[in-house]
C-alpha cells in the first residue's frame, strides 16, 4: 500500500485507507512488523478523521464568512 | 326627464334594495383569498378570487369583510382545524351575505367557515404539485442525494430574527459529542407573499457556492400556526428538488407535510430536529471511526496475545526437548554406569575367585598344610635336606613338625 501524504486526504479517502488496513490486519496475514506499521498508519488516520469531525478549519471558516 | 332621474345614492339605494331582495339569505362561497388584511379595529378585508383552472387567470373577483368578532372566532377555528393562519392564496368555503353599500358598492361578508374545505384544498392542491413533479421526475432527485460522511457545512435559510434559527444554532453548537459545524445563514422571507421568490433567491446564492457546503437546511420556527403556502409552491419545490445538495427541512409544523418536506431529503419537524438529525449523521460517522479504532485495536492484541503464547509455547517446547534430551543422556549415561559397576563387579569376583583359587592352591601346597598332614621338614644347618646323600653319620638334622622342632643325630645311613 503506497502511503499518501494524510494532509492531502479528504475524510473519505482517510476512512477508506483506515478501512482497508482493518480488513488487511484482520485477515491475520500481516507478520508483527507489518502490524506495527499498519496499527502505526491507522493511528495518524483515526487521529486525522477525529480532527475533521471536531477541531476548527480556520481556512473554512473563512471561506464561509467570505459568502455574500 | 330630470324628474325621471336618480341621484347616485337613491340609484345604488335601488341596487342595494335589488340584491337584498333577489339574495336575502347567506350562500356558502367557494373562493380563493387574496390581499387578506386586517385593520387596526380588527376587522379583516379581503378580496376573494376565482382563476380559470388552466390560464390562472382571475375571472371573477369581489370585496369581502369579516367583522372583529367574528373574525377572531372563525380564524381561532380555522387555525385550530387547519393548522394554518387564515392568509392569502386559500381556497376556502366561507358563508356570506351579500352587501350593496351605496358608497362602498358589493362586498361579501362572512359569517361562517368551513376549515374542512380548506384542508382538501390543501391536500388536493399538494397532490397536484406532487403528481406534476413526478411526471417531470424530478420528484424523488434531491432524496437520492448522499449525504456525506462529515455534513458539518451547512447553509441555512431562515428568518435571522426567528426563534427556530436561534433554537437551531444553539442545538448545533452545544452539542456533547464537540462537533465542529459550520452554519451559514442565507436569509430568507419565511412568510407571506415574497416568501417563495425570498427562499428560492436564498437557494441560488447557495447554489452559487455549493462547493463549500454539504446541506441545505431550510428552516422556520415558532408559533402555532403558520403560514405554509410557500412551501407547497411548485416552483419552490422545484428549485429544492433539483438542488444539488441534501436539503433538511424544518419547516417547525407538527401535523403537515408540504411539499418542501416530501421533495426534501430530509424532514424534520423543527428547527431543533434539524440540528439534532445533522449531529446524529455526524455520530454515526464518529461512530464507525470509533468502530474502526476498535477493531484495530483488538485484533491488534489478539495478534500481539497470539505471538507471546506462540513465543510462550516454543520455550516451553525448547526446555521440555533439553529436558528430554538430557533425561535420554542420563538414562544412557545411568545404564552405561550401571553396566559399568557389573562388569567392575564380574571382573573383580572373577579376579577374587582366582586369587581364592590361588589361596587355597597355595594353602594346599604350603609347608604348613603339608606339615598339618603329617610330613615333616628336615633341615640341616637351616638348610632343607632333599636327599639323604646330604647326610653323613654324626650330624645333627632339625626335625620340623607343624606344632615345633626336634634335633637329632644320624646314628646310621
Amino acid at each position: 500500500m503506497e502511503e499518501i501524504d494524510i494532509k492531502k486526504m479528504n475524510y473519505t479517502q482517510a476512512k477508506n485507507e483506515l478501512e482497508q488496513i482493518v480488513t488487511a490486519i484482520e485477515s491475520g496475514k500481516l507478520d508483527i512488523d507489518a502490524l506495527t506499521s499498519s496499527v502505526k498508519r491507522a493511528s495518524e488516520l483515526i487521529s486525522f478523521c477525529k480532527q475533521k469531525l471536531t477541531k476548527t478549519d480556520k481556512e473554512l471558516q473563512k471561506i464561509l464568512d467570505d459568502i455574500e | 326627464m330630470a324628474d325621471k332621474s336618480l341621484s347616485l345614492s337613491e340609484l345604488n339605494g335601488c341596487v342595494r334594495d335589488a340584491i337584498q331582495q333577489a339574495l336575502p339569505e347567506t350562500y356558502w362561497l367557494r373562493a380563493e383569498t387574496s390581499d387578506v388584511r386586517r385593520n387596526r379595529n380588527g376587522h379583516c378585508y379581503l378580496e376573494f378570487i376565482e382563476k380559470n383552472a388552466i390560464t390562472d387567470s382571475i375571472i371573477a373577483k369581489a370585496r369581502g369583510v369579516i367583522w372583529s368578532n367574528v373574525y377572531e372566532m372563525l380564524s381561532q377555528y380555522f387555525e385550530k382545524e387547519t393548522g394554518q393562519q387564515f392568509t392569502t392564496g386559500l381556497n376556502v368555503l366561507v358563508r356570506v351575505s351579500i352587501e350593496f353599500h351605496e358608497l362602498y358598492g358589493y362586498s361579501l361578508t362572512v359569517v361562517d367557515i368551513d376549515p374542512t374545505f380548506t384542508l382538501g384544498e390543501i391536500a388536493r392542491n399538494r397532490q397536484l404539485v406532487i403528481n406534476r413533479l413526478e411526471q417531470e421526475g424530478v420528484l424523488t432527485l434531491n432524496k437520492e442525494l448522499i449525504l456525506p460522511e462529515i455534513t458539518n457545512r451547512i447553509a441555512v435559510i431562515s428568518s435571522p430574527t426567528a426563534a427556530g434559527y436561534e433554537d437551531f444554532m444553539h442545538q448545533l453548537n452545544k452539542n456533547r459529542s464537540g462537533f465542529k459545524f459550520y452554519a451559514k445563514l442565507f436569509p430568507a422571507i419565511m412568510q407571506g407573499d415574497r416568501s417563495e421568490a425570498s427562499i428560492i433567491a436564498a437557494l441560488e446564492r447557495i447554489f452559487v457556492n455549493s462547493e463549500h457546503f454539504d446541506a441545505v437546511a431550510i428552516i422556520r420556527g415558532g408559533g402555532a400556526s403558520a403560514d405554509l403556502n410557500c412551501f407547497d409552491s411548485y416552483l419552490l419545490a422545484n428549485n429544492i428538488a433539483q438542488f444539488p445538495l441534501p436539503v433538511i427541512s424544518g419547516i417547525g409544523h407538527e401535523r403537515d407535510v408540504t411539499v418542501t418536506d416530501i421533495v426534501s431529503h430530509t424532514r424534520a419537524k423543527t428547527p431543533t430536529a434539524v440540528a439534532e438529525f445533522i449531529i446524529e449523521h455526524m455520530s454515526v460517522t464518529a461512530t464507525e471511526l470509533i468502530d474502526l479504532q476498535d477493531r484495530i485495536i483488538s485484533v491488534s492484541e489478539s495478534v500481539i496475545l497470539k505471538e507471546k503464547n506462540d513465543l510462550l509455547l516454543a520455550s516451553k517446547e525448547v526446555v521440555h526437548g533439553a529436558k528430554m534430551l538430557l533425561q535420554r543422556e542420563f538414562a544412557t549415561v545411568d545404564k552405561y554406569s550401571s553396566t559399568m559397576k557389573h562388569q567392575i563387579k564380574q571382573s573383580l569376583q572373577s579376579h577374587y575367585h582366582h586369587l581364592e583359587n590361588r589361596e587355597q592352591y597355595i594353602n594346599m601346597v604350603s609347608p604348613d598344610n603339608i606339615l598339618k598332614r603329617g610330613y615333616t621338614l628336615t633341615l640341616k644347618g637351616g638348610a632343607f635336606v632333599t636327599s639323604v646323600d646330604d647326610l653323613k653319620v654324626g650330624d645333627k638334622i632339625e626335625t620340623r613338625f607343624k606344632d615345633g622342632s626336634s634335633e637329632s643325630e644320624i646314628t646310621k645311613l
